[in-house]
């Protein structure tokens, strides 16, 4: 797996790079720059890149336009966003709309390594990742007569692992139970929440999303 | 203790009589305007009454709101802000009804008689002082007929006459000082009453100002938060964000490798240090803690021997003022001094803090470059933000070639 990192903050951006290479993973380029990040794009053909949302020169959210602009020219490339803070309309955005290859997590994830390896190499599978925070702002926003009230409590814990972009089999490692149970704790989500069951991972979580979000609740 | 005590009441004492001397010293000089004014309106409405002066009356009514004006700024200078009533009427007749018109009229005619007493005689006291004060040193060297006190009732003709006029000298310095505040606080007192708006002005032009300013004050605020909000994610977080990945490397690492880890922890603890030297940088700019625990002052004279130009500090704040303005100072003078670290060239600054009244004052200057532009990018521009924000002006001087001067007023706000 071949990564490109983005991010302005040097210190960051250097402890990034000696962790996925201690892991075995090739990084074959870092920026601090967006120009510096497509310039690395162009010249390495990455097949993930991991770019910060906060970048010069206005640091408002050049490394979302730069990732843009990044998957425009490669087609197929994945981006893994990392952001200091959750901005929970602009995550939705992002992901609900075709959420094949793309990840926002919250920086400090990265500290956990094994899930954030986990994350990356989802990602870089074409599946989806999450940040919990992101979930866990879905489900406080959501409204009470929801109809995810009728959920069981185990039920709401697939849901938030299934939108966080976790596939079957790591939803069962998570919650320590058999990938059949959680297959059927799915179809029984589904169910209850009048949704087409998808067995995509990255439509899942796209569909997931959007209900969260309530465009697509009943109204 | 005694004689410290004694000293610092004499110091006081000379300090307030200096200050009285310039409040009455000027003081003379508004008289002398109001009298202009005053001579020019009576002879405008003599010459009116058989309609002659009848086009001079706006002028006449200009001079006396001029001369009032230059009144305001001197007291306002010297204490309390005078506010300036709003436009006086442009026909004569309204003017004559113009309550705060009146009043100017009223002020004029005080000033221009008991004020140009008052100044005179208090210019008058300490010459007499000094005059016969220093009189047994040179009475010999004038002419017989000549030697007479400052005071000319009689003529010295031997040694006993001259102790009789050092003493008499010593009687004019004690009621100088005893008496010229007291005198200068008169001098002022009419003009504060009789120039300040009436109860029944229309403040709405001060309102507007006041608005802008608070509008002004608000944006300052948020341009601040978002200064904070972005060393806070940007600085701080990303410290912290890279010690926990050191960490959860180190961790990974511990089994296999553990020198590497050792290596890996111990970039982790200084990533950690930083993290704590930034948050404790983001938290002195929120409010700088040694202004609570030093004052003013203090805390002037810290960034002073900070400072990487050399910079004498002078600072004479007797009371503390709000600590909106005490912070305000506070960074304006140290943005001023990183400035003239930067950009300036200056091998020495200065900076002198005053208040007087209700008002700090504060000015700084370089022996540097000068040509000193708002516009190019120097901190300037946060400096007068801040300053404008609390009401307060910032005027700056800075001819190419030098030297630099930042002139600043800020109400203390109490």
């Amino acid at each position: 797996m071949r990564i490109v990192i983005a991010e302005d903050d040097a210190l960051l951006r250097e402890g990034l790079a000696l962790l996925l290479r201690a892991e075995s993973l090739d990084v074959v380029a870092t920026a601090g720059t967006p120009d510096a990040f497509l310039a690395a794009v162009d010249e390495h053909a990455p097949d993930v890149a991991i770019v910060d949302v906060r970048m010069p020169p206005t640091h408002s959210d050049e490394g979302i336009v730069a990732a843009v602009e990044a998957r425009r020219r490669r087609p197929g490339l994945a981006v893994l966003v990392l952001s200091a803070y959750v901005e929970q309309m602009f995550a939705t955005e992002l992901l609900a709309g075709g959420a094949r290859g793309l990840g926002y997590l919250l920086k400090e994830r990265v500290g956990r390594v094994e899930e954030f390896l986990e994350a990356l190499h989802r990602v870089a599978g074409g599946g989806t990742a999450v940040d919990p925070e992101v979930v866990a702002q879905l489900f406080a926003r959501s409204r009470p007569d929801s109809r995810l009230d009728r959920l069981s409590p185990r039920e709401r814990d697939v849901l938030a692992l299934m939108a966080e972009g976790l596939g079957n089999l790591a939803i069962a490692e998570r919650l320590f139970v058999s990938e059949g149970a959680v297959h059927k704790h799915i179809r029984s989500i589904f169910n209850k929440l009048d949704m087409a069951p998808d067995d995509r991972s990255d439509r899942r979580v796209a569909a997931v999303l959007r209900y969260l979000d309530g465009r697509e609740r009943a109204s | 203790m005694e004689a410290r005590k004694v000293r610092r009441l004499a110091g006081e004492a000379g300090r307030s009589t200096l200050r009285a001397l310039g409040d009455l010293l000027i003081g003379v000089g508004t008289a002398v305007l109001a009298l202009g004014a005053l001579t020019w309106l009576i002879a405008v409405a003599v010459t009116s009454l058989i309609g002659i002066g009848l086009p001079l009356v706006p002028s006449a009514l200009r001079g006396l709101h001029a001369a009032a004006d230059v009144e305001r700024a001197r007291l306002s200078r010297r204490g309390e802000e005078v506010l300036t009533p709003g436009p006086p009427p442009r026909r004569w007749r309204a003017a004559l009804a113009d309550p705060a018109t009146r009043r100017e009229l009223g002020w004029a005619a005080r000033h221009a008689t008991l004020g140009l007493l008052l100044g005179a005689l208090g210019l008058q006291l300490p010459a007499w002082a000094v005059r016969d004060g220093t009189f047994a040193l040179w009475w010999q060297l004038i002419p017989e007929g000549d030697r007479t006190p400052g005071l000319a009732l009689w003529t010295v003709r031997d040694w006993p006459g001259v102790l009789t006029v050092t003493l008499l000298g010593l009687c004019w310095a004690v009621v100088t000082v005893g008496l010229t505040p007291a005198m200068a606080r008169l001098q002022a007192g009419y003009g504060r009453r009789l120039l300040a708006p009436g109860p029944e002005t229309d403040l709405s032009l001060r309102v507007a100002q006041l608005t802008a300013t608070r509008a002004a004050a608000l944006d300052a605020h948020a341009i601040e938060l978002r200064r904070i909000e972005r060393s806070l994610h940007d600085g701080t977080q990303n410290r912290l964000v890279a010690t926990t990945v050191l960490l959860g490397a180190a961790r990974r690492m511990l089994t296999r490798d553990p020198a590497e880890a050792e290596a890996l922890l111990e970039r982790a603890q200084s990533s950690a240090e930083l993290a704590l030297a930034e948050l404790r940088a983001v938290a002195r700019g929120i409010l700088p803690p040694v202004l609570a625990d030093r004052g003013l002052a203090g805390a002037l004279n810290g960034l002073a021997t900070a400072s990487a130009v050399p910079c004498r500090m002078e600072v004479d704040v007797p009371d503390r003022c709000a600590a909106s303005v005490e912070s305000t100072a506070y960074f304006v003078v140290a943005e001023a001094l990183t400035n003239i670290a930067k950009h300036s060239g200056a091998t020495q600054a200065t900076v002198e803090v005053r208040s007087g009244g209700a008002r700090l004052r504060l000015r700084i200057t370089d022996d540097g470059r000068g040509g000193a532009d708002e516009n190019g990018g120097s901190g300037l521009i946060g400096i007068r933000r801040r300053i404008e924000a609390l009401d307060g002006a910032l005027t700056v001087t800075s001819p190419p070639g030098g030297p630099t001067t930042l002139e600043v007023e800020l109400p203390c706000g109490l």
